[in-house]
């Protein structure tokens, strides 16, 4: 270095120190982190793939206790998988799977337990058998739907398998995002296969005379009850002799409430005769009132599609459920879903109607998982007996497996959810301890792995079976969101105190603005559609219909 | 005098420059010499001049597209129908404004934004300033209690709902037992359900968060005034009362005009603790003007109504937000 060299690096030196003592940045500094910058942008791509890859790989399967029902369950779908029956649906899906080895297929599901089945168990299955990989989008249930909209619009085929609510499937079919699936079904199902399916669930993807999904997830509310309680010779007694009838599990929705107030009565503060999921935006309300209103003899629309809901039918329903609370536990018009669960777990409350979780957790079954450890350790079990809800119990939600139009691997989509809801693959989802998948398919109802999963795992599932003969379904037609929403606003507002004929006006008159909004005309469409699905009213439940399934 | 000064020093070559006409070239040869930078063309010299714009360009880009870009795009979705349920993307004139305008719940939901933002505003702002006051003299601890007391500002306003639930929800909520065993009677308030209660539990939530914002706003004022004036009343024998009037109020004016603006500018999104404290209920009764706009936007998936209405909302906001920035502008250090 010559003494200009020396000179020039001197001051450059002096320029970048004094540069850094007022915090500046030079150019030189600029330069060099400019470059730093563009070279961890450039290195973050294939870092970011590897990652993801060492995720993906992550996933490993979970599988139970070889020697439990589960475990046996689990051996049963694989070997299903495998060795057939050579016209099973899983044994096809897998076969004919085996051609798209190495596509990965992006699947929603709900966040949380939902997700836990793809990610622990039936993910890593099916890429063991077919090498197909699955990455689950885990969303909120409203997202389950905006989102599937949004990329539809988009174009992007971001997702090629949606977990969709029933409910949703005539928006979604007419809207273009959701795709028919018969002729998969021709080339590759087992037809008994669709014959599994209990009738009230059967029909449920069926729209316009094309099948949009495969039901998925029994969601069918049934009455849960203190049989220590109810069968304590002290309380039946003291039931004869007030009301002259047996203490048992009630018939009508008068009488149950009048059960929960005498168990009130008797027991309180130990114990409380009823609890309700009542709090605004938790769907209790409005899953509740429509199972009670149309028990009732309550109309959704007239023939006008005019909202029948201020009728005697929904003075009735509020009545009832007013007393119902007025009997219930302490907060009870506060609690949602979960903290319901752990008021019933912890032996606070008598008797409770819900979804299919509660009986599994009642017994200490769900528990059993360390993903569900945010559930109280259940104070019950063994205590607890079924019957169907008062009436006809409400189908609430459900799930469907519908098959993205935009999914870019259709057919190996197609075959991933045929093969997830095969009898004996979903029999083993839906006994996963974690899993908030419910018992849906005759196959199901009378398993034997499942009847032994607890003591009274059989009579669990003989309660369901025989909710779902009477069951109802929620609105199935677009604006379905809307006229729930009302329905919360509408409970809510009378549980504090609002006139419930007012109140019912007032929810009549959002729906009618709904309706407008959607079309009149449109919207009688896809009610007279809704209308003949079996379970649509109470009028033509699958009992009615003379399809109810005897196990 | 400059010709003699030539003729005595610099004789013959400055004489011959002077006398000679100078050329227009003859200092760019010069400085060219001396080794100036050559001469640029034309097209180099307008790339030259224009370059300070190719440098920013990124930097407006992305501004546009990240703002501006959703700004005019979301004003021209509150004039089309954009509803995941209604096939198409009409224009449909002011009809989405008007569907905002007549709807009874997005009146309530406003009213309720200025009131429940009002009050706890209100609230904060005197508990914070009673705070600072306590504060702003040195005593053993103060650093610790500080540091606690700033605490509640770190955390997620969703947690901060949820915390409040778990201590206000019955029948597992310990609140209604302590007051119980206070008060020596039953206790049986429906914190999130009851009618004045679930407005006076929102209000404690929001005041529990934020009021060590104003708490720190309003100390750091407290600490700017200068102590000799405190030292001139005290030897004027001027009392407390008096000194805060005098002194301490007026030359806490603006910072308190500021946390005020401040705070009542993000009240009135209140949102995360109503969406997990109450949903919004009973019936409609705890709907803020944001959770008005989420339930038409993402319950019911309205887009467009609820674009129009967060456009409504948007010109109440800045009305108010013009108000005060006006008011901060005028107010002059004592």
């Amino acid at each position: 270095m010559n003494d200009r060299d020396k000179r020039d690096f001197q001051a450059g030196l002096e320029a970048e120190v004094d540069a850094f003592m007022r915090g500046e940045t030079t150019r030189r500094t600029f330069i060099t982190r400019f470059g730093q910058m563009t070279g961890m942008l450039a290195a973050s791509g294939p870092m970011l793939g590897m990652m993801t890859d060492w995720a993906v790989a992550q996933q490993t399967l979970e599988l139970a206790d070889a020697t439990s029902p589960l475990g046996q369950a689990q051996a049963a779908a694989l070997k299903a998988s495998k060795e057939g029956p050579a016209d099973g649906s899983a044994f096809r899906a897998v076969e004919a799977a085996k051609a798209h080895s190495g596509v990965t297929l992006n699947m929603t599901y709900e966040a949380g337990l939902q997700a836990l089945d793809p990610r622990n168990f039936s993910g890593p299955m099916w890429e063991q058998l077919t090498g197909m990989k699955s990455n689950v989008v885990e969303l909120s249930n409203p997202d389950q739907y905006s989102k599937a909209v949004a990329e539809h619009i988009a174009g992007s085929g971001a997702y090629d398998v949606l977990d969709v609510s029933p409910a949703w499937t005539p928006s979604l079919a007419d809207g273009g995002v959701i795709a028919p699936l018969d002729d998969y079904i021709a080339k590759y199902m087992n037809p008994a296969d669709l014959e599994d399916y209990h009738p009230l669930y059967k029909a449920l993807p069926t729209y316009k005379g094309k099948i949009w999904g495969f039901f998925d997830d029994g969601d069918m509310f049934a009455l849960y009850y203190r049989k220590d309680i109810f069968e304590d010779p002290k309380m039946m007694e003291a039931y004869q002799a007030k009301f002259n009838a047996k203490l048992g599990p009630p018939k009508t929705w008068e009488e149950y409430a009048q059960i929960a107030q005498f168990i009130t009565d008797q027991m309180a503060p130990k114990v409380y005769g009823a609890g309700h999921f009542r709090k605004a935006g938790s769907p209790g309300n409005q899953f509740d009132f429509l199972q009670q209103y149309r028990a009732n003899g309550g109309k959704l629309f007239g023939d006008d599609m005019k909202a029948g809901l201020v009728s005697d039918a929904g003075v009735k329903t509020l009545t009832n459920m007013l007393a119902a609370n007025k009997a219930s536990i302490p907060g009870n018009n506060e609690l949602d879903a979960v903290s319901l669960w752990a008021a019933f777990l912890t032996g606070k409350v008598a008797m409770i109607y819900s979804w299919p979780p509660s009986g599994r957790m009642a017994a200490n079954y769900s528990q059993s998982a360390t993903a569900i450890n945010f559930i109280p350790q259940s104070q019950i079990a063994g205590k607890v007996g079924y019957a169907v809800v008062p009436g006809n119990p409400e189908h609430a939600t459900g799930y469907n497996k519908a098959l993205s139009a935009d999914s870019p691997n259709p057919e190996a989509a197609y075959l991933f959810m045929q093969w997830i809801c095969s009898p004996p693959v979903s029999l083993a989802r839906c006994m996963l301890p974690y899993a908030l998948r419910d018992p849906y398919r005759i196959s199901h109802f009378k398993s034997e792995l499942y009847g032994a999963l607890f003591p009274s795992a059989k009579e669990y599932l003989a309660n369901l079976n025989n909710s779902a003969n009477v069951g109802l379904l929620d609105p199935i037609m677009p604006g379905a969101q809307d006229y729930f929403l009302s329905i919360d606003r509408m409970c809510t507002a009378v549980w504090a105190g609002a006139d419930p004929k007012a109140s019912l006006e007032t929810a009549a008159a959002e729906w009618n603005e709904t309706t407008d909004r959607l079309g009149v005309d449109s919207q009688k469409g896809f009610y007279t559609e809704f209308l003949k699905l079996p379970g649509a009213t109470a009028d033509n439940t699958v009992e009615k219909l003379g399809m109810a399934v005897a196990l | 005098m400059l010709r003699a000064l030539g003729s005595q020093h610099l004789a013959e070559p400055l004489s011959s420059l002077l006398d000679t006409p100078m050329q227009p070239t003859a200092t760019i040869h010069r400085l060219k010499a001396a080794g100036a930078p050559p001469r640029l063309s034309a097209f180099a010299q307008r790339a030259d001049r224009h370059f300070k714009w190719l440098l920013v360009a990124p930097a407006v880009l992305l501004i546009l597209a990240l703002s501006i870009y959703p700004l005019l795009f979301s004003l021209v979705v509150s004039f089309i129908n954009y509803d995941f349920q209604v096939p198409g993307h009409a224009f449909v004139g002011l009809k989405n404004f008007e569907r905002v305008v007549f709807d009874p719940v997005a009146r309530w939901s406003l009213l309720l934004t200025a009131w429940l933002s009002g009050i706890s505003v209100a609230i904060e702002f005197v508990l914070g300033l009673l705070v600072a006051l306590t504060m702003v003299r040195s005593f053993p601890g103060r650093g610790v209690i500080m540091s606690i007391l700033i605490v509640p500002l770190f955390i997620s306003p969703v947690i901060v709902g949820q915390a409040w639930t778990l201590l206000l929800q019955r029948p597992f909520g310990p609140t209604n037992y302590i007051l119980t065993q206070l008060l020596g009677q039953e206790v049986t308030i429906g914190w999130m359900t009851e009618r004045p209660w679930l407005y006076v539990s929102l209000i404690i939530a929001d005041v529990w968060q934020w009021t060590p914002f104003m708490f720190v706003i309003l100390l750091a004022g407290l600490t700017a005034i200068p102590p000799n004036l405190y030292e001139a009343a005290e030897l004027d024998g001027v009392n407390a009362w008096q000194v805060f009037w005098a002194i301490t109020l007026p030359h806490l004016g603006p910072m308190m005009l500021l946390a005020l603006t401040f705070r009542l500018l993000d009240a009135i999104r209140m949102f995360d603790t109503i969406f997990i404290m109450t949903g919004g209920g009973p019936g409609t009764q705890t709907y803020t003007a944001s959770y008005y706009l989420y339930t038409v936007g993402f319950t019911q998936f309205h887009l467009s109504q609820a674009t129009a209405g967060s456009w409504l909302f948007l010109i109440f906001t800045a009305l108010i937000v013009a108000l005060l920035v006006r008011r901060l502008l005028k107010v002059d250090p004592v």
